[in-house]
């Protein structure tokens, strides 16, 4: 019944749920161009700045303020996501969903504006571009992660919900090993092993004893969570100086990290950042353009036909789960080099955030990266708002990220599809 | 699946082969016993004075035996304290016995493991209805906070008396539990959107809501700017069962409880509702081909699982707290999600959630008891409850290590087929 549905679709070739993300689209650029631009009375003046506030660490140089009339830019920037709603709805693109995550984001930039406008709410008539972006940033840096780790382990059909487990023990070993070696390479080794062996206990008790992959990830949660903290009571408290959460140092690129407002934000990041950045390159292009990314989405999508033309299914999923396990630990050392000492409980959800940016890119490295770039900007919104008295709650807009994932997953806007296989156990029969 | 067709009456093993068998009691008992094996094996690894022992035991002939002694010392005072925390102690109880005073002392551990057992053995049986129906409702605990909040909003801000105000509280509790329950629900009849996900995203919608009810004007705790709600009243709180007087804190939320396990085994066993969940949950192709209305079918457990859930939630402040603050049912106080591991350990059937909630309900009482009294942190508590649900969900590693004999291959039915596409 559906088949034919949907070949029905294809004969129109319009999309209910496409034009419903156009409509959503224009819907929320109207309401930046009305609510946000033309009632707020003229000669209100938002300031947009640009040099980041720790000029020592990020700054070449200083960067002049963009001074903006708030009711005609909020116009301006409600009328572009009109455009591009109306885009969607008329042309249906196939990547409609990412055209949403840049109205998202012209959206945000709008909120933004218009609450620090003159006469605003905000005690701050300026909003500083580069701190936001740098700030988001490590929390992109640690969604990318996490979500990569997702990729890794679904593309090969095993559900991974322990990423925040991951996270946890990445960040608790780390910050121990950083502070007694004093080596971020170390640490992040460490980080990394404590994340594949997570892994491989998902894998193994997955595998071999076809357990139910998403209650062992919700398992492995609860555990490392109770025995961080246990472990944070009888070691790290005793002695602080196995936690001392030392910050990893900024690595500059030279020359491109002289570009205004890019270049402290991409080019003057840690070494986490830059690997992250690497790893989006080398998991995008192994799944799509080596053999190797074949065979595992092979067994992703159907292990039964993979096991007929001689693809150890099992092996296979092993090592990507492994792997994934792996970056997700990498990750939880990320989190603890730039949010300081561990904590028991204070990667707060990140984990489900990065299962949630996997799942709205659509289980491909690219759209897990874009998913993350837009999560990670309103997670760091959501807590760093108060500066701003935002009219929304910083309650309600941390939802987002999860709503937005409960409508995508529900086809209420766009459409996504796991890998078939994604957390079924195979027997070999 | 095949057991009636393979062991007809007549081979019937001995009795001890059926003991050392794959039952389920005896595997659950095991996983027990194993958990409290690594929790032991936690303990020693992470006390200092007993790593301190081990470190000098060939400085001279006595040392092992001291160290064995100062190692089965610190794990035997842990576990003891776990136990007289959470069900007696024997001393006081003798002092009770012989002089027939001190008994409000004597019975504070039973008591508290009966409070805490209360509201999750409620939640528990939500999920295990959920289970036996072939879905998995992780989102428990944001039901559980709704209910929470819906109680402590009409339980607040109406003014009746008592007859009518505690179960109009209860009703809130259950219908915010509902209407959480209800989305998760309605995507999946009609949309196909899998349960896990959406349930774990309300999780975190439903934790933002929280502190943004109890931080604004209708909910919040007049002339607080803290995330706390206003005090219930006392005609919404469901009283000590022993009068205030006693100090213990059980209250007449354990019927509550009863009912709610009473009601599920009828309405499992017993009610034609229920026999289409299990149906549904056992083999849907059967289920569909006979005419049960599956999305009814999943709309309906959703309701029944989160209005449980939300009942456990509501109870819960209702009976302890008295109000909801930004740290309800938050992190180590999730009764949502131990609700799912005390299912597990049950085996979705109602008596043995029973059983189940009243263990982990008792680790969670007996490892704050034993951090008081030794210093090892209660989280010890949460550990072993993780490997006892590692263990129970992969029955087959239990067979293997203790060789048992294959004679009921009845396994934990697990619900998720993957995100389902």
């Amino acid at each position: 019944m559906s088949t034919i549905a949907s070949q029905q679709h294809a004969a129109v070739r319009r999309d209910r749920r496409v034009t419903t993300i156009g409509a959503l689209m224009v819907f929320l650029g109207a309401l930046m161009a009305v609510v946000f631009g033309l009632i707020v009375p003229s000669g209100a003046h938002s300031q947009l700045t640009f040099t980041p506030l720790n000029t020592a660490v990020h700054a070449p140089w200083h960067l002049g303020a963009l001074t903006l009339d708030t009711r005609w830019s909020d116009t301006v920037l409600g009328l572009m996501a009109i455009g591009l709603g109306v885009d969607v709805i008329v042309r249906q693109p196939r990547r409609a969903l990412s055209r949403f995550g840049l109205t998202s984001v012209l959206f945000l930039l709008a909120l933004l504006l218009w609450t620090s406008r003159t006469g605003g709410p905000a005690q701050t008539n300026f909003v500083n571009v580069t701190t936001v972006l740098i700030g988001s940033s490590s929390l992109v840096m640690v969604l990318i992660y996490g979500s990569l780790s997702g990729v890794m382990c679904e593309r090969a059909g095993v559900v991974n919900i322990a990423i925040e487990g991951q996270f946890i023990a990445g960040a608790f070993l780390g910050s121990m090993i950083e502070s007694t070696t004093n080596s971020f390479w170390l640490a992040t080794l460490a980080g990394a092993l404590a994340g594949a062996l997570l892994g491989w206990v998902l894998a193994f008790l997955a595998l071999r004893y076809m357990s139910d992959q998403i209650i062992v990830g919700v398992v492995i949660v609860t555990l490392l969570s109770a025995l961080s903290s246990y472990l944070n009571l009888q070691i790290l408290t005793p002695y602080p100086q196995f936690n001392l959460g030392n910050p990893a140092p900024n690595v500059a690129i030279p020359f491109l990290y002289k570009i205004p407002v890019l270049g402290p934000v991409l080019f003057n990041q840690t070494g986490f950042f830059y690997l992250a950045v690497a790893l989006i390159a080398l998991i995008s292009f192994g799944l799509f353009r080596t053999r190797w990314g074949l065979r595992v989405r092979a067994v992703g999508e159907h292990p039964k036909a993979a096991e007929s033309v001689g693809i150890n299914v099992v092996a296979t999923r092993y090592r990507n789960v492994i792997l994934g396990g792996a970056i997700a630990g990498i990750g939880g050392v990320a989190f603890m080099a730039t949010q300081g000492p561990f904590q028991p409980g204070y990667t707060s959800g990140l984990g489900y955030i990065a299962l949630a940016a996997l799942i709205f890119g659509r289980w491909t490295p690219s759209g897990a990266v874009v998913a993350s770039v837009l999560f990670g900007i309103l997670d760091y919104l959501s807590y760093n708002l108060q500066n701003y008295s935002f009219p929304l709650s910083t309650e309600i807009l941390g939802m987002f990220p999860y709503l937005i994932t409960i409508a995508v997953v529900a086809g209420l806007i766009g459409r996504v599809r796991p890998p078939a296989a994604d957390g079924i156990p195979y027997q070999r029969s | 699946m095949s057991t009636d067709v393979t062991s007809p009456v007549s081979t019937r093993p001995s009795w001890w082969r059926r003991l050392y068998s794959q039952s389920p009691t005896l595997l659950a008992g095991l996983a027990i016993a194993l958990g409290f094996v690594v929790g032991a094996i936690v303990i020693i690894v992470t006390s200092p004075p007993v790593l301190r022992s081990w470190r000098h035991i060939f400085s001279s002939g006595g040392a092992i035996f001291s160290a064995l002694k100062i190692t089965a010392d610190t794990v035997g005072a842990a576990y003891r304290a776990m136990f007289t925390g959470s069900v007696i102690n024997p001393s006081l109880l003798w002092h009770s016995l012989s002089t027939g005073h001190g008994w409000s002392a004597t019975l504070t551990p039973l008591s508290e493991t009966l409070t805490y057992a209360t509201p999750l053995l409620i939640a528990s049986i939500g999920v295990g209805i959920a289970f036996q129906t072939g879905i998995f409702n992780i989102g428990a605990n944001g039901q559980a906070i709704m209910g929470g909040i819906g109680g402590a909003a009409v339980g607040s801000m109406i003014h009746v008396p008592m007859i009518f105000h505690l179960p109009l509280t209860l009703i809130a509790g259950i219908l915010g539990g509902v209407i959480v329950g209800l989305v998760p629900g309605l995507l999946k009849a009609y949309t196909g959107a899998h349960e896990v996900i959406v349930t774990l995203m309300f999780n975190y919608v439903v934790a933002a809501f929280l502190i943004f009810a109890v931080l604004s004007t209708p909910l919040q705790q007049p002339g607080q700017s803290n995330d706390i709600s206003r005090t219930i009243d006392g005609s919404a709180q469901l009283p000590p069962l022993f009068g205030v007087s006693s100090g213990l804190r059980v209250s007449y939320g354990i019927f509550v409880a009863v009912a709610v396990v009473v009601f599920a085994w009828w309405f499992l066993e017993r009610s034609s509702l229920g026999f289409e969940f299990r149906v549904t949950g056992q083999n849907p192709q059967a289920a569909r081909a006979s005419g049960i209305n599956a999305k009814f079918v999943i709309i309906a457990v959703f309701c029944v699982s989160g209005g449980l859930a939300g009942l456990a939630g509501t109870v819960q402040m209702q009976s302890t707290t008295h109000m909801v603050d930004g740290g309800f049912l938050i992190g180590n106080a999730g009764i949502g999600f131990t609700a799912i591991t005390v299912a597990l350990l049950g085996r979705n059937k109602p008596v043995g959630i029973m059983w189940g909630a009243l263990l982990f309900a008792a680790l969670g009482v007996g490892g704050r008891a034993m951090q008081a009294a030794t210093g090892i942190p209660l989280d010890l508590a949460t550990i072993i409850q993780s490997f006892v649900v590692l263990l129970v969900a992969t029955p087959v590693m239990i067979t293997e290590i203790f060789r048992l004999r294959n004679v009921e291959t009845q396994r934990v039915q697990l619900a998720t087929q993957g995100w389902g596409s």
